[in-house]
């Protein structure tokens, strides 16, 4: 059989002329096709990693739990409601959310300074002192929590060393109570506060801050007038961050919290595991969901009135 | 610019990936291999720690040195509802033979029937477990007992406390640690407390709730961290209330660091019963296990190893362990309906929460 070049292949039909754009056309079309394929993985995997679990656990928030783990199937409201029309379980939101308001807004301050440092400086040890700063998460949350289990305590660190300069008369309870799991929060989320006001930084122009000093502004004048509100964007991503770490965050209130505080997440935690109650702790988990969609939809409104402005 | 992969090609990489997931689901997820009497694997749930290091020690090794064609796979768990809810997880597609955990988280299981009945042709041990502690309907019978008992620090006490009133006294404030409920070991203390101020607790526990939110205030901890022993080991607090098994334990571990007594109020048994599941995957060496577990040497051995009280009665316990552990029968024990428990468990945890430890 003799082979055939393409060259000299018989046309069967007239060639149509090429419009202007059609290979454009075309290779978009192979780009649209060729990130579908490579996306579809990742949306696989999002589907059954992420989005078929919540469906499930909102369904699972409609039944109603029985004990001992027996799960009533049906359709009612009453799951979520009851809850919701209970001052206990309003204690428990409103722990929830002002811990993670209380950690993200303190994990913000005691992080930005380190942050803007980190983004400014030009020494060659920049990424030395950036690994620093992130060396915490080496190591785990109990790790780090049980560290500040030891340092809390009634005879930590310190309130010994409170006790010993005469600054308090008694030890203070900070261990086994949310100052405790407040303090441990913070420390816990400073590297990822950090990380992500670093990477938030970018309209940060030192350019701005040159031209404000030439015009007469002091350096807290530039501060509060340039440089502040040009890191706005990276301080608002840090705290949504943090926001949402926090208020989801099981080992620090359960460690630190010494069975004082009452979260979500350790609501969910006994319901689920000790109690059995799956309709309940699913419940409360829509209501966590629900708190995180607040939160959220909250920052992407503030975060357009800023990119309004 | 075009990517240097073509779609078809992608497409059909994607499906054979997605069909080897597929596959090893399947292969990974099944209801396992069955095996003979004496032959098979067998997958036990049971308790974490330093419970699981003993159990492996005392009873699953000699075990599998009788029988080296059963291999054991064993998956610990902090709690009974945590056994409970993972085999509940595992719907009809059964991997766990058998689960060790409390008789009130069991008799949940046994009524959902998710365990198996067993008979004393299936597991001739049984003959040997007390009568009281067979189960009438002829679930899993109970494998061990224990008791609640107060912890203390040995150096803050020249002899043991005699009254679980001391964990009240104000020179103590802040220095006792209680695990609250849903843990049972809250739940078997508001009974004791109950019984201690003699309320029926069967009908109402209002007295008992003032009477532990006056205990309140010495409490340091509702969740000792790392446990309620390494808690008054480590010198955080000098008085608790733990389960007299692991205490003893510890009382070895630490040289005598921590005490622990059971106080002349009595205590409540906490009792675990042995489960064979429904549908296991290798039943038969499962109930080979279960009746080497009901057995003289077997309930001997964890006995001298963890201070459990074995269930049979042909077990001989040397004096110096059986001193250290509650006996069924023993004298001081507060009757508590583990069936009635069971159904009473979720209101009395929302009391503690609401009225004691949040209050």
């Amino acid at each position: 059989m003799t082979a055939v070049k393409s060259d000299d292949a018989p046309r069967l039909a007239p060639s149509q002329p090429a419009g202007p754009g059609t290979h454009e056309k075309r290779t978009a079309r192979r780009g649209k096709l060729a990130a579908g394929g490579l996306l579809t993985p990742a949306l696989l995997g999002l589907l059954l990693g992420f989005v078929l679990p919540v469906l499930w656990m909102i369904r699972m928030a409609f039944n109603e739990g029985a004990g001992s783990g027996v799960v009533i199937e049906t359709f009612t409201l009453q799951t979520i409601l009851d809850p919701l029309t209970d001052s206990y379980y309003w204690g428990i939101i409103w722990n929830t959310f002002s811990m993670g308001f209380t950690s993200a807004l303190l994990c913000i301050i005691v992080s930005y300074p380190l942050a803007l440092f980190l983004t400014r400086t030009v020494s060659r040890w920049k990424g030395i002192l950036i690994a620093i700063a992130l060396a915490p998460l080496l190591s785990s949350d109990v790790v780090r929590t049980y560290g500040w289990m030891v340092i809390l305590s009634p005879d930590g660190i310190l309130n010994s060393a409170l006790l010993s300069i005469g600054i308090i008369s008694t030890p203070l309870q900070l261990a086994n109570s949310m100052p405790g799991v407040i303090i441990g929060l913070v420390q816990i989320f400073m590297p990822y506060a950090i990380l992500a006001m670093i990477s938030g930084f970018g309209r940060l122009n030192t350019q701005l801050e040159e031209a404000a000093s030439s015009l007469g502004a002091n350096r807290m004048t530039t501060f509060l007038r340039i440089t502040f509100p040009l890191s706005l964007p990276g301080i608002f991503t840090a705290f949504l961050l943090i926001f949402v770490l926090s208020i989801s965050t099981f080992v620090t209130p359960r460690l630190l919290g010494g069975g004082r505080v009452q979260v979500l997440a350790t609501a969910i935690y006994d319901q689920t595991t000790e109690l059995l109650n799956w309709p309940f702790a699913a419940a409360l988990a829509v209501i966590l969901l629900m708190l995180f969609g607040t939160v959220v939809a909250f920052y992407q409104a503030l975060t357009k009135k800023l990119e309004g402005e | 610019m075009e990517l240097g992969i073509g779609r078809r090609a992608f497409i059909a990489s994607t499906a054979v990936a997605a069909a080897g997931v597929g596959l090893s689901a399947c292969s990974s997820g099944g209801g396992g291999v069955e095996g003979s009497a004496t032959s098979g694997p067998i997958n036990i749930i049971g308790y974490a720690g330093i419970w699981e290091e003993q159990y492996r020690a005392a009873v699953i090794e000699p075990f599998l040195a009788e029988y080296p064609d059963i291999t054991v796979n064993y998956a610990s768990k902090r709690s009974s509802a945590e056994m409970l809810s993972a085999v509940q997880s595992e719907g009809g597609n059964r991997t766990t033979d058998i689960t060790i955990m409390d008789i009130a988280v069991s008799n949940g299981g046994n009524s959902q029937g998710i365990f198996s009945t067993l008979s004393e042709e299936d597991v001739p041990n049984i003959a040997n477990v007390n009568p009281d502690l067979v189960n009438a309907d002829g679930f899993g019978p109970v494998v061990m007992l224990d008791a609640v008992s107060l912890l203390y620090a040995s150096a803050e006490f020249s002899t043991p406390p005699e009254s679980w009133e001391v964990l009240w006294d104000e020179q103590y404030r802040g220095k006792v640690n209680v695990v609250a409920p849903p843990s049972g070991i809250g739940i078997n203390l508001t009974a004791i407390t109950a019984d201690m101020i003699g309320e029926d607790f069967t009908t109402s526990i209002d007295q008992t709730v003032t009477k532990l939110q006056e205990l309140a205030p010495n409490v340091q901890s509702w969740a000792p961290n790392p446990d309620e022993y390494q808690s008054v080991v480590t010198g955080q607090t000098v008085l608790g209330v733990g389960q007299n098994a692991r205490a003893q334990y510890y009382v070895d571990d630490s040289d005598g660091a921590l005490g622990a007594t059971v106080p002349q109020e009595g205590t409540v048994y906490q009792i675990n019963t042995i489960n064979l599941t429904a549908d296991a995957p290798n039943p038969e060496a499962a109930k080979t296990f279960i009746n080497y577990a009901l057995s003289p040497e077997a309930q001997t051995a964890f006995a001298e190893a963890m201070y459990y009280a074995p269930s049979i009665d042909n077990a001989e316990l040397p004096e110096e362990v059986a001193a250290r552990l509650v006996e069924y029968g023993d004298d001081g024990i507060i009757p508590l309906d583990q069936e009635w428990l069971a159904a009473t468990r979720d209101e009395w945890t929302e009391r503690w929460n609401r009225e004691i430890v949040n209050n």
